[in-house]
């Protein structure tokens, strides 16, 4: 009955419904407009929300969240540019659509297979979260330090780039949040002997930086791209097509449930996952891949909103980031005085089942948003790039420099913009540094407490890892990572797939 | 998947950490110095750590900074490794496709923003910064300065008056103004 009425808070307080329709409205405008990415929104809102009291603050972002996810497939369709990294595959069978003149269906078809992945998730969330939280306090401090490891190297692991880029950059996000103060022994970490770092970095001042400044500048390259507008007709889609496509929205949702699921990935990963199923499982679609398939539309639209749920179930039951949103989230419960875990679970099981309604009413409100306003969209989509990104600028420098009200956090942002902007140039993942600062602290303390209870002698630390299966599991999912990576494991399975087409 | 999907058609920057930009078999312009950059600053890093606390204990607190900082160490030493090695893309240079004249003059207008929004304050610093990116980005200047000045109202009104946060208000008598503004809704009394 707790669980219901806490569920049902949204509902019953109309400020908070209010904040969830406004976010998830906003949130499909942010997550459409090139250049404006839900990470970047949450980061930025968070140095303003932090004065609020912490369920208004969570369901605007719980709406931003949901509607940003999906925000990104209707500029995808339209113009040809993903919105959000989340729709990138979306543009890849979306646009065609478009171009053939069913920019409307595909719009509609794409909002419904959200509303559905985003309701697979979020069912996942409720059931499985308070069963990993139960599992969750009998992990050890060991088992958080794999987990951290794991998230930090998952992403660099399953995107399409290099892995050892990846490892360095969560390395440095480590590397950052160590910054300052040890805060148990208070010896100076990585100060370099300056009074100003020893109250660390603010982290606030990193994320925005890492997704605002640096998406502004990587914007400047293309103030004087000119979009293609296509027509857009009726949008509402037929329950024939929904039904037909239902059970591969199944598949793919889980999908994008589980990789959500997995520490620090999310639904960009989850979406291209799924559309490389999409095209493996689909034998004969009615148009080719690429050309303008229903199926390419499909999957990776409930993929991407079925990852919101599934990064919430880490988030919520570990305190591990389930991907470079929930990191920021969890920066933001952190602010309000909560320590995302399985003891919040228990001492404040409302707050999760808060957070599970929210993102139910975030989610109708993506149906209702979804399947309207579309004249209102083509126009505020088409705002000039040179307003939009002068304004993230100015939002950027605003929101670093309220958290503290110190202008040392804007000099960091802008310093982790330019490092961010060159990374993104040449191919280092932002997201691992992120969840490198916020799981700094975890690691460490987690490493610290697994060593002193091994009595600091490695052997009685591998024999408390390899008598637990848990910890056992963890450890060789992260040896598995790194030799997956190399060049006998790669041969192996040249030689395997190569021996199974003949 | 292919390593070389980015997703969009026209560049290797990077949109998202599932696509994250550059190319895998060849080095874009400037990528050698930012590989031996961050190679350098995570060699400073590994030799800071190392002062933390030496080796005495596992459990001390220079123990992780160390692993971390060797481990950043050890990857920029097999990415220059591979870096090094590899071709240059053809058609790319540096001040094209990497820092074109627009992004410098966007870092250096935040850097001097950052100076005088203390001392000039937040109004009429982030006007001239609104009003200049955005005549710099193409726009004429009646375009910009009447979309600049409108925008710079909307976000004082929304971040000063809806989410009190507080900016160096430097030359600007802002206190007075926004008393104005709450006497002018609230009326005189």
């Amino acid at each position: 009955m707790d669980a219901f009425l806490a569920f049902a808070t949204v509902l019953m307080q109309p400020q908070l419904l209010a904040l969830v329709a406004l976010g998830t409205f906003a949130g499909i405008y942010i997550g459409a407009i090139p250049g404006l990415s839900v990470t970047m929104a949450v980061s930025i809102l968070i140095s303003f929300t932090f004065s609020w009291s912490v369920y208004p603050a969570l369901a605007l972002m719980v709406g931003i969240y949901m509607g940003g996810v999906y925000g990104g497939a209707r500029t995808a369709i339209l113009l040809n540019i993903p919105g959000a990294p989340s729709a990138i595959a979306t543009a890849l069978d979306g646009y065609p659509m478009a171009k053939r003149g069913e920019a409307g269906q595909a719009i509609g078809v794409s909002t419904v297979m959200s509303v559905i992945g985003g309701f697979v998730g979020i069912a996942v969330l409720a059931v499985a979260a308070p069963l990993v939280s139960d599992f969750a306090l009998r992990f050890q401090p060991r088992d958080y330090m794999f987990l951290a490891v794991l998230g930090i190297l998952l992403v660099g692991s399953l995107s399409t780039g290099s892995l050892v880029k990846g490892i360095f950059a969560g390395a440095l996000g480590v590397a950052i949040g160590a910054v300052g103060r040890d805060p148990l022994t208070f010896t100076p970490r990585f100060t370099f002997d300056l009074s100003l770092l020893n109250g660390g970095i603010s982290f606030i001042a990193v994320m925005i930086g890492m997704f605002g400044v640096s998406e502004a500048l990587l914007q400047l390259h293309h103030v004087d791209k000119k979009a293609i507008r296509q027509k857009v007709g009726r949008i509402i889609p037929s329950w024939k097509v929904v039904r037909k496509h239902l059970p591969l929205s199944m598949q793919t949702s889980t999908i994008g449930v589980t990789i959500g699921a997995l520490p620090g990935t999310g639904g960009d990963i989850a979406a291209l996952m799924a559309y490389d199923h999409a095209k493996r499982v689909t034998k004969n679609p009615e148009t080719p891949f690429g050309e303008g398939a229903m199926e390419g539309l499909v999957a990776p639209e409930t993929a991407n909103n079925a990852a919101v749920g599934g990064a919430f179930v880490p988030m919520m039951t570990l305190g591990i980031p389930g991907d470079a949103v929930t990191a920021i989230m969890i920066g933001a419960l952190f602010i309000h005085g909560l320590n995302p875990g399985p003891m919040l679970m228990i001492d404040r099981p409302e707050m999760f089942w808060f957070i599970v309604g929210a993102l139910t009413f975030a989610n109708i409100f993506l149906l209702i948003f979804g399947l309207t306003g579309i004249r209102l969209f083509t126009k505020l989509v088409e705002m000039p790039r040179a307003v939009l990104i002068s304004l993230i600028l100015i939002l950027s420098i605003v929101g670093a420099y309220a958290v503290n009200n110190a202008i040392t956090d804007v000099y960091w942002m802008l310093g982790f913009g330019v490092l961010g902007y060159f990374m993104r140039h040449y191919g280092y993942p932002l997201g691992p540094v992120i969840l490198g600062v916020i799981l700094s602290r975890l690691l460490d303390d987690n490493w610290r407490r697994a060593i002193i209870t091994a009595r600091e002698d490695w052997g009685r630390f591998f024999d408390g890892v390899f008598s637990s299966p848990l910890s056992s599991v963890l450890l060789a999912a992260v040896v598995f990572i790194f030799l997956s990576h190399t060049p006998p494991w790669k041969w192996a399975k040249a030689r395997l797939f190569a021996s199974r087409i003949k | 998947m292919d390593p070389n999907f980015r997703g969009d058609t026209d560049h290797h920057d990077g949109t998202s950490d599932a696509t994250p930009g550059g190319y895998s078999k060849q080095r874009r312009p400037g990528e050698l110095v930012f590989t031996f950059f961050l190679l350098g600053a995570s060699v400073v890093l590994l030799n800071e750590a190392f002062g933390i606390s030496g080796f005495g204990k596992l459990s001390a607190p220079g123990t992780v900074p160390v692993v971390t900082a060797a481990i950043m160490v050890v990857c920029m030493l097999i990415v220059g490794a591979q870096t090094v090695r590899l071709p240059k893309v053809a058609g790319e240079t540096l001040a094209r496709d990497i820092l074109p004249w627009r992004v410098l003059a966007f870092v250096a207008f935040l850097v001097a923003y950052a100076l005088a929004v203390r001392p000039l304050g937040f109004l009429p610093t982030t006007a001239l910064f609104l009003v200049f990116g955005i005549r710099l980005l193409g726009r004429g200047w009646v375009f910009s300065a009447g979309v600049g000045l409108g925008a710079l109202i909307c976000i004082w009104i929304v971040f000063r008056i809806v989410f009190t946060v507080l900016m160096p208000a430097g030359i600007v008598p802002e206190a007075e103004l926004v008393q104005l503004i709450r006497n002018l809704f609230g009326g005189a009394r």
